[in-house]
């Protein structure tokens, strides 16, 4: 209450009056001027050596710590498996520390290319957002775990007893694109401008209509407008669309396979010929297109499976390599598994692949 | 001694302000002239600075209206409760601002009874100007109603309730006598609402995903093309928000210099 009552009394910027008439009444002598900033400067002093104290402080721990720390920049679909999961995860098995960047891969891989941020570790969707940073930053990449999109639905929703009957193979997969076109539906998506997400959802749509012959304007029905808008009022931050679903303020909505797993979100899993989620079906996934507009430029986009990509960025580093090696482990891959991704072979595009790295590859 | 001391205030308190001033340091000497050029000359990067001043416009006069009896209620104490209705203002001004985005979606979302009460005329409070404008009334609501307080709480009852023995209506005393005194302040505690407004992202980026306004525009460039082309729109939305609230500064400075003789 105290703290109100200060705040009642605050002269916080609308009445400096009393601030400067204070001022005109009670200028401070010279010593006690000197007094002040001699105290501002102990004070920043003190806080400096606070801050150069305990970044030097050594280990508390008995056994010493491998040195370094794996830098990794990742996409913003595996936030939460990483964060949460795997880099305790990795923390704990091999000592070392863990920073991270997230973003779509896209992002990520221009901040790469210009400087702006430095990992030694890049974990991208696809891998054509590797070799854009070839061979300046890297040489290869490593093919190593699968996604694929859903359409994850509100429960309380005025469809879910239609959702279910889908989800459950009852009603044929064909209804969900009818459903999805009903006036006054509620669908969220994101932006196909600068989310992978956004893109592969169209993609989908595009795929659904080829697969299962629907009318020609089935996916501009669906999606309010041309494809490729960013302006459409279906379109929610990534950040923001899984949020907007559970309040119940949604019908369904585009998700990753991994992220409606983890938020417990009901879903439709779609087939894989148009799920994105099968790198055999790379070529009929190809086939599904979408051009959207960035930094005022027209930029087509194509269909590709939605996998995970690792690779190296700049001189390996032992951090880095035992990062890499463990995504590729028994225990990375259970904890990727366990998150809602498709584990796939390891396969390595490119060459220069570090010797630790092609030792857990088994090659 | 004194002359030594004077400069080591003046030393002591520029470091300070460098370092408050670090981030727009920083901005200014990241940017190149080309990537202004490139970014600010690509089609449509003028609209959501156009969509920015509009939504503030707005939000500035809603502010002005709801805003200004609840501060003058709550400088006069003539509020069952103050205390109450002080937290309350507090709340928001405590809550992060992504916080209130996602709270807002409970208030104000499609199947929500405004959201569903809006729909039958057209009207949808996600994803609209509408939302853009309500997002950041909750984000800069706060900063305008606890300064215009402060500016209220500085203007001497005695003075009002000496035009109110003469014969004043409440009203002609609120414009002849409160609305005058207290307008420094009331005209900082707006600025500091319009820089705040200008600025607001975390309830925006939440709920007014579209129209897109300058904050995220800077963030949407960012995912697309990456930092050197978002820094200039940082750079626009300094130059426009910044004027109102330093020549409400000058003049709030001038009249109280005024006032005073």
């Amino acid at each position: 209450m105290s703290c109100l009552l200060a705040l009642r009394n605050w002269q916080w910027l609308g009445s400096w009056d009393m601030t400067l008439m204070q001022g005109s009444r009670r200028v401070p002598s010279g010593s006690r001027r000197l007094h002040y900033t001699l105290a501002a400067i102990a004070c920043l002093a003190l806080a400096a050596a606070g801050c150069s104290s305990s970044s030097s402080s050594p280990p508390s721990s008995k056994k010493a710590a491998p040195v370094g720390e794996a830098k990794v920049a990742y996409a913003s679909s595996i936030e939460y498996l990483n964060e949460k999961v795997f880099a305790p995860a990795f923390t704990k098995a091999t000592g070392y520390k863990y920073t991270d960047w997230v973003n779509s891969s896209g992002a990520l891989e221009s901040d790469i290319a210009a400087g702006e941020i430095s990992p030694n570790v890049f974990e991208s969707v696809g891998g054509d957002n590797i070799t854009p940073l070839e061979p300046k930053f890297t040489k290869w990449y490593i093919q190593y775990a699968g996604n694929a999109i859903v359409v994850a639905y509100n429960p309380k929703s005025k469809y879910a007893s239609q959702f279910e009957a889908i989800a459950s193979g009852k009603d044929p997969l064909k209804d969900l694109f009818t459903l999805m076109q009903t006036p006054g539906f509620k669908l969220g998506r994101t932006d196909p401008a600068i989310d992978p997400q956004g893109r592969s959802f169209i993609y989908m749509l595009e795929l659904a209509q080829l697969e299962y012959h629907l009318p020609a304007d089935t996916v501009t029905k669906i999606l309010g407008g041309p494809a490729g808008s960013s302006t459409s009022s279906q379109i929610y931050s990534e950040s923001s669309l899984d949020t907007v679903l559970q309040a119940d303020e949604l019908d369904a909505s585009s998700a990753y396979l991994n992220q409606a797993i983890e938020l417990h979100l009901p879903y439709i899993a779609l087939p894989s010929d148009i799920n994105l989620g099968d790198f055999a079906d790379a070529t009929l996934y190809g086939q599904a297109h979408v051009t959207v507009t960035i930094s005022g430029q027209k930029v087509m986009k194509t269909g590709s499976p939605l996998v995970l990509c690792i690779t190296i960025i700049g001189k390996p580093t032992p951090a880095a390599e035992a990062f890499v090696k463990y995504v590729l482990s028994p225990a990375g891959r259970a904890i990727y598994a366990a998150g809602g991704l498709r584990l796939l072979p390891p396969t390595v595009y490119g060459t220069g692949v570090p010797a630790s790295v092609k030792s857990e590859l088994g090659s | 001694m004194r002359y030594a001391s004077g400069w080591l205030g003046v030393a002591g308190t520029g470091i300070v302000w460098l370092i408050l001033l670090g981030p727009v340091i920083a901005l200014l000497t990241h940017l190149s002239w080309s990537s202004i050029v490139s970014s600010l000359t690509a089609p449509g990067a003028w609209q959501p600075l156009i969509v920015s001043v509009e939504s503030g416009l707005v939000t500035l006069a809603v502010l002005v209206v709801f805003g200004t009896p609840l501060a003058r209620a709550l400088a006069r104490g003539t509020l069952p409760f103050p205390r109450v209705w002080e937290i309350g203002v507090l709340a928001s001004l405590l809550l992060p601002p992504l916080v209130i985005g996602l709270l807002l979606i409970f208030m104000v979302g499609p199947f929500t009874w405004i959201g569903q009460l809006l729909g039958h005329f057209n009207i949808y409070a996600v994803n609209t100007f509408l939302a853009l404008v309500i997002a950041e009334i909750y984000e800069s609501a706060p900063y305008y109603v606890l300064g215009a307080q402060a500016a209220f709480a500085s203007v001497d009852p005695r003075l009002e309730q000496q035009a109110a023995l003469l014969g004043d209506r409440p009203v002609r005393v609120f414009r002849r006598v409160t609305a005058p005194l207290a307008a420094p302040g009331l005209a900082m505690a707006l600025a500091v609402a319009w820089a705040r407004a200008m600025g607001a992202f975390g309830a925006v980026v939440i709920i007014a995903y579209h129209p897109y306004g300058l904050p995220l525009q800077i963030w949407t460039t960012l995912q697309e093309t990456g930092l050197p082309s978002a820094l200039p729109f940082a750079l626009v939305l300094l130059a426009v928000a910044l004027p109102l609230p330093i020549a409400a500064y000058i003049w709030s400075a001038r009249a109280r210099r005024r006032r005073r003789g």
